[in-house]
Formats: structure tokens, sequence, C-alpha cells
């Protein structure tokens, strides 16, 4: 149980849920139709989302989401490092997901497609950040760059619930 | 219109998205279950309320900002028809460990017949708590 104090920043989990969505509908499509380029898009947008360090889909939460009222902001006290982390880690495994189908190897290429949808599902509905709990594991390993540690009184990867 | 691979591959990915939701109700009334007899254990019990059991830890910033505030406003709004039990995660960690608290502050809301109607995992302010009693979501 974490129950450490941090200066903590505002995250719009609602900007982080839309890139979710987006990534498991676009996953979801290029499985069902079998467009393995269509998976290599999503790969491109988490890994320049994590180059410009934003959820890869933000233009789609600032210009579709947002005012076709679909989702509203829902800024809480939370780190953004851990959640950035979780988008590299979920292009890593679109990019070898992507590779892979390119490379003919489909259930191993599909596989790390569905581990992205799982994990993004996993965040989305269930409030959980793999990702997160990864990188707050490896913060306590103290591996150089992991310096932060969960908001007060949460599981590391689970979603605060503190309003900013 | 739609070539059989196609409706092969939509069915896989419905059974793996139905699958995932089986596991999340089965985690779920699992967790009803298991809670549902450790309820039965708790003391002192007043019947006909509501019963809101609340982990915590001394150390937790959030409980005594804005959990413990929000559950003393809940208990002044109902009076007798909520008891509130509190538990001290650190101190009783196996406790903790029974009812699945992974993170502080957790709240069960049971009601009168002690049946499991909500687990909040985080801060729940007091009109969230109140529209669970009152039977919503």
């Amino acid at each position: 149980m974490t129950t450490q104090t941090q200066h903590l920043q505002k995250v719009d989990h609602n900007a982080l849920k839309a890139n979710q969505l987006t990534i498991i509908a676009l996953n979801l499509l290029a499985f069902i139709f079998n467009l393995p380029f269509l998976a290599a898009i999503v790969a491109v947008v988490m890994g320049l989302g994590s180059l410009l360090k934003v959820p890869g889909f933000l233009p789609l939460y600032r210009y579709f989401y947002k005012p076709a009222g679909l989702l509203k902001p829902d800024v809480l006290d939370d780190n953004p490092e851990p959640h950035r982390f979780a988008q590299f880690l979920g292009f890593i495994f679109m990019t070898g997901g992507s590779v892979s189908l390119y490379l003919g190897a489909s259930p191993l290429g599909w596989g790390l497609v569905w581990l992205v949808i799982v994990l993004a599902a996993l965040n989305a509905f269930g409030g959980f950040c793999v990702g997160c709990a990864v990188y707050y594991w490896l913060a306590r390993l103290n591996v150089p760059g992991f310096s932060k540690t969960p908001p007060a009184g949460f599981f590391p990867g689970m979603k605060p619930k503190a309003r900013a | 219109m739609f070539n059989s691979d196609v409706l092969i591959r939509a069915a896989i990915a419905l059974a793996i998205i139905l699958g995932s939701l089986g596991i999340y109700l089965l985690y779920n009334w699992t967790l009803q279950f298991r809670t549902r007899s450790l309820f039965a254990d708790l003391d002192p019990k007043r019947t006909g309320a509501f019963t809101l059991v609340y982990f915590t830890t001394p150390t937790c910033i959030l409980c005594k900002t804005v959990q413990r505030p929000a559950i003393q406003k809940l208990s002044q709004m109902l009076g007798n028809a909520l008891q509130v039990v509190e538990i001290d995660a650190a101190e009783r960690p196996e406790l903790a460990d029974r009812w699945g608290v992974m993170s502080v502050p957790t709240t069960f809301l049971f009601d009168p017949s002690g049946r499991l109607r909500h687990v909040n995992h985080g801060v729940t302010r007091a009109e969230k708590l109140l529209i669970q009693i009152h039977g919503g979501k």
C-alpha cells in the first residue's frame, strides 16, 4: 500500500481515455478486416505521441470527442510520466505486432495487437494502467529515469480519484 | 458483402470481448460472495442500517482531508440509518488482504440486509455515497 506524498500535476484522464478508446477501435477494425497497415498507423501515432509527450490521438479528443460531447475533461492530480511510459510500452508492442504482421508471423502480430487492446481496455474501463504500474515498479527498483511514486493512497497504476 | 474470413475474425473478437466481460463479472461476483461472508464477522452491527466499511491508514492524506470529512457529513445526514466501521489497514493488513483492499481509502457499502451494494476504490465523495445508498450507481 502506498501512502507517500509528492508534487502531482493536472492530468486530464479523459484525454487518456479518448486515446485508449481510439486505439481499441482502430486495432479491432485492423484485426477484423485483416488490415496490418491500420495497426501500423496506430503504432506510428503512439510513437509520435511518445515523442511529443502527449496522448497520440489527442487531436481526436480536442476536435471530435470533446466538441461532440462524448467526453468531458476529467482533470485529476496525477503523475503524467507513467502514462507517457504506458503509451511508449504500447508503441513498442504495436511496432512489434506490425513488424510481425508484415513478416508473415500473423499469430504473434495479432497477439501483440490484442495485448494492446486488452491493456487499453483495462485502463479505459477498469481504471487500471498496467504500463503505469510497471513504471512505478521500476521506480521502486531505483531504475534511472523512473522517479515518481503513485499518488498517496493508491495502488500503483490505479486511477486517482482526487479532482484537481 | 463480408467474406467468411471477416466474419470469423469478428466472431473471434466478440468471443475475446465476451470472455473478458465474463472474467470481470466473475471477479465482481467473487468479491460480492467473499465480502458477504466477511461482513458477517464484523462487530458491532446495528440492524436495519446501511453499513460503510472504510479502510484507511494513518499516513493517508486523502483519507484525512477528503474521505473522512465526507463520511462524517454522510453520518450527520443519515444519523442512525448509517453505521461506519473504520479499519486501519496498516494495523490490520491481514484484514485488508482478506477484503481485497489494494489502496486506501477503500469503502464497501452494505445495505441493511448485509448485501454488498458498492465497492469504491479511492476517494468517494459524500454525494456519491448518498446516491449509492439511494440505489443509484
